[in-house]
């Protein structure tokens, strides 16, 4: 008996560091697509035609869509923004979603708003009440806000689509902080193959550490705190370099709440956004995919890597476990909601290879590295592995990652080089090195928390967000979010 | 088997230690060239600038003696200040660019077996608005690769020749064709001497031709097309077509498309076209067209009731009157924020913005 436990614990120790090696392998290709994207992109910026398209009468209006709750630390800012973005036609819809706050105030103080008598459509469904419209009396036709009762994410963002008036529709965060370009960058898509884009996502960077006036980045810079270094390496690895890559291949099934753009007709078509998902972002995007798919229409969802939208990311260990038990019970719940696609010849690559991808490589990783973490030493324990086997599997797997993470900072420093300073340089890689030191670990085991809520059906909470707002103005400005 | 662990963890080391290198060599090299770069422009840049700010009258001979290596350092800046400029100075400076070679070169580029160089090339002509390079252009419009053909519309949409309004077109009935909205702005970028050929392609067998060619005609204000638009609303057997030809109809301003436009909006059309219909009425600014806006405002379909609504509220003190008589007569009992949509809702809201719009913007003191 000891024998066999002995060999299967020899057994699962090896198929662990497969899995690692094959991870590890998934994300360097990955990141080669990205890549190689990026060269292209680089290489075609002199001819791209973005002026034109700012020039052109004909480029699609686009209506900016924010959903609000409690965000009075930074909406002025993010308004001021958005509403200064530079692209010829488009309006900013906010969202505020029952907020207990002072965010509306502020927006109304701020930009002079006054009420109209909106008739809201009922294009896509929404659950709660809309209290009142108000627009900017200065530009009535660019900043609508629209007082609701509170009704969740998702929910304010149906609201927003109900009352957007323009062909596309550009969902962003409220403390997300544009750059001036980014819409322009992330309709262009649109312009280019209009018949076929049904939605394109844009890259989301931290601001935290940045210097931000007037709602602009002005200065970027590693964050303070080594929580939010090692995120930053993370947000281009995974974001940056895995999302472009899952582009280039024709498989995006993710596009951030934070920066998407979206054709509204198809987003009406599919009924909005689902009020019964957590991840509610990516779970439109692979409903899309699903309902295209079932057209058999010729379509595609891209991701462009440049401008980029501004979010803070948390810095406190207790505000990232929420949003890691979030985004993985997210993923969970979508997983759950579209098993029928999963390996599905019918969806293509979406069902063949993106789906599954993210069952084996993103569901699961987690739960693969706690088994490594707890069967490795168990192993060694009972003489199944030998302690030169689990040293070098150690380091072999986490090595593995950290080549990933430093290949992810090499092409952003040969493409887009956003961190100007030798100190953030030497900041990000030693961060690369750090992320295995207790942050994967921790990161894994709060994941695993999120799938199995999802598992077990618990109610969707967003939980609470600590935000300081951006601007680099000194500000005591401190609130907690705590969406439906 | 610890051997090849042993190898693959020294080899692991060896490419994360090289990639670490790589990462500083990046910057380093990246670095020394940018300084080397703005070092060779700097002298460039400030000839550049005097000589535009003297609206290129003198100045030309320093820049055609500039070395080759401090041009090609400038010339990224030269070629962007080209696309701002208008008039005598832009003349001016394209004046140095042929001197220098640059159309020559890009010339002989557009036959490169690189799709960038031929997009790059066809670029540079573009900005350099260079009429000479309207067949090359022309050529590249059935280029194997789409984003060199879309470079090549684009330049000559910034050269302006009318000539290649037919090429554009045929360009359009490909597979895998340039944008619709690409080829519309460049078709309008060739001006009024195009109405000829766009007006005869609403013929066109192809939909996505004729829809093109409305909008362009459409921004063009081509009035003398509006009856064979008028007859592509009636007939059209593609709805996206005769919806575009109700938008431009709108867009041309003349009193004869309110008729048209009108017989669009009764029920018995789609809601699609009723809705572009409604609004492209308010575009047009007639008066004439209040009454059959008004009888749509209790629409059941709310983006034809929403934009016969502000069709209303642009078309003035008529539009307002009728807007206002809606309310009067209370024929909804709704509320503001009512779900479905109604008269009154919809007259509100759009009164309530005609009275925002109409106040005058307190500055602030």
């Amino acid at each position: 008996m000891t024998d066999f436990i002995r060999e299967l614990l020899r057994v699962t120790d090896w198929a662990i560091f497969a899995y690692f090696v094959a991870l590890n392998s998934s994300y360097l290709g990955l990141i080669v697509l990205a890549g190689l994207e990026f060269g292209r992109h680089l290489r075609r910026a002199a001819f791209a035609g973005a002026d034109d398209m700012f020039r052109s009468p004909l480029t699609l209006p686009v209506s900016v869509i924010v959903p609000a709750f409690n965000e009075g630390a930074g909406i002025v800012a993010a308004v001021q923004a958005m509403t200064a973005l530079r692209y010829p036609r488009y309006e900013v819809v906010v969202v505020d979603d029952g907020s207990t706050d002072d965010t509306f105030e502020l927006l109304r103080n701020q930009f002079d708003l006054v009420e109209v008598p909106r008739v809201v459509p009922g294009e896509v469904p929404y659950r709660s009440q809309v209290l009142s419209v108000h627009v900017a009396r200065a530009n009535p036709q660019t900043l609508t806000v629209v007082r609701k009762t509170n009704g969740g994410k998702s929910d304010a963002l149906n609201v927003g689509i109900n009352l957007a008036r323009h062909p596309l529709v550009c969902m962003v965060d409220a403390d997300s902080v544009l750059d001036p370009d980014a819409l322009l960058s992330v309709a262009k898509p649109f312009g280019d193959d209009p018949l076929r884009v049904a939605a394109c996502g844009g890259v989301v960077r931290i601001a935290n550490g940045c210097k931000v006036i007037g709602g602009r980045v002005v200065d970027v810079r590693m964050p303070r705190q080594w929580l939010v270094r090692v995120q930053v390496v993370e947000y281009l690895r995974a974001f940056l370099m895995g999302r472009t890559g899952w582009s280039r291949l024709g498989g995006l099934v993710v596009i951030s709440g934070a920066f998407g753009i979206f054709r509204r007709d198809l987003v009406v078509e599919i009924g909005g956004m689902s009020h019964d998902t957590i991840g509610e972002d990516a779970e439109l995007v692979v409903r899309l995919h699903h309902h295209l798919r079932e057209r058999d229409q010729d379509y595609r969802v891209i991701f462009v890597a440049e401008p980029v939208s501004w979010s803070e990311a948390p810095s406190s260990l207790r505000v990232l476990g929420r949003q890691r038990r979030r985004w993985h019970r997210g993923i969970a719940e979508i997983l759950g909601k579209h098993r029928r696609m999963i390996g599905n010849p019918r969806y293509g690559r979406i069902g063949l290879v993106a789906l599954p991808y993210y069952v084996v490589f993103e569901l699961l990783a987690p739960f693969v590295e706690l088994s490594a973490l707890v069967l490795l030493p168990l192993g060694l324990w009972v003489d199944a592995v030998d302690l030169a086997f689990a040293w070098r599997f150690a380091l072999v797997a986490y090595g593995y990652g950290l080549l990933i993470s430093l290949l992810s900072l090499f092409i952003e420093e040969v493409s887009f080089h956003r961190y100007p300073r030798w100190s953030d340089l030497l900041r990000g890689v030693l961060a690369a090195i750090i992320e295995n030191f207790g942050y994967r670990q921790v990161l894994a085991v709060w994941q695993v928390s999120g799938a199995v809520h999802a598992w077990r059906g618990g109610q969707a909470v967003w939980g609470a967000m600590h935000r300081k707002g951006f601007d680099s103005e000194p500000s005591d400005r401190v609130k907690e979010t705590v969406g439906a | 088997m610890l051997e090849v662990f042993t190898v693959t963890i020294a080899v692991l080391a060896v490419v994360v230690a090289v990639t670490a290198g790589a990462i500083i060599a990046v910057r380093v090299v990246r670095q020394i060239r940018q300084r080397r770069y703005a070092a060779l422009a700097a002298g460039p840049r400030r000839a550049l600038l005097s000589f535009v700010a003297g609206n290129g009258e003198e100045g030309s001979a320093d820049l055609i003696a500039i070395p080759q290596d401090a041009w090609r350092a400038a010339e990224p800046g030269a070629l962007a200040l080209l696309g701002k400029l208008r008039g005598e100075a832009h003349q001016a400076l394209v004046s140095v660019f042929l001197h220098r070679g640059i159309a020559r070169k890009a010339l002989g580029d557009l036959h490169s077996r690189s799709r960038v160089r031929r997009a790059r090339a066809a670029q540079v002509l573009g900005d350099l608005e260079l009429r000479e390079a309207v067949p090359e252009l022309c050529r590249l419009l059935t280029d194997r690769h789409l984003e060199v053909r879309v470079v090549a519309v684009r330049a000559l949409g910034r050269i302006g020749d009318p000539a290649a309004a037919w090429r554009l077109i045929a360009g359009l009935d490909q597979n895998e064709s340039i944008p619709s909205l690409l080829a519309t702005h460049t078709l309008v970028q060739l001006g009024p001497e195009a109405e000829v050929t766009l007006s005869a392609a609403l013929d066109h067998p192809q939909a996505r031709v004729r829809a093109v060619c409305l909008d362009a005609l459409g921004l063009l204000r081509a009035t003398g097309s509006v009856q064979r638009m008028a007859r592509i609303l009636r007939e059209d057997d593609v709805l996206d077509v005769r919806v575009a030809a109700a938008t431009n109809l709108g867009r041309l301003g003349t009193r004869s498309a309110v008729e048209p436009l009108t017989g669009a909006l009764t029920p018995a059309r789609p809601t699609a076209l009723r809705s572009a219909a409604a609004k492209a009425l308010g575009d047009l600014g007639a008066p004439a067209a209040v009454p059959a806006l008004s009888a749509l405002l209790d629409d059941e379909h709310y983006w034809v009731a929403h934009h016969a609504a502000h069709a209303l509220r642009r078309l003035g003190l008529g539009g307002l009157a009728a807007l206002r008589a809606v309310l009067d007569e209370g024929t909804a009992e709704a509320g503001a924020h009512a779900r479905p949509s109604n008269a009154s809702g919809h007259a509100r809201e759009a009164l309530a913005l005609a009275e925002i719009e109409t106040q005058p913007v307190p500055v602030p003191l």
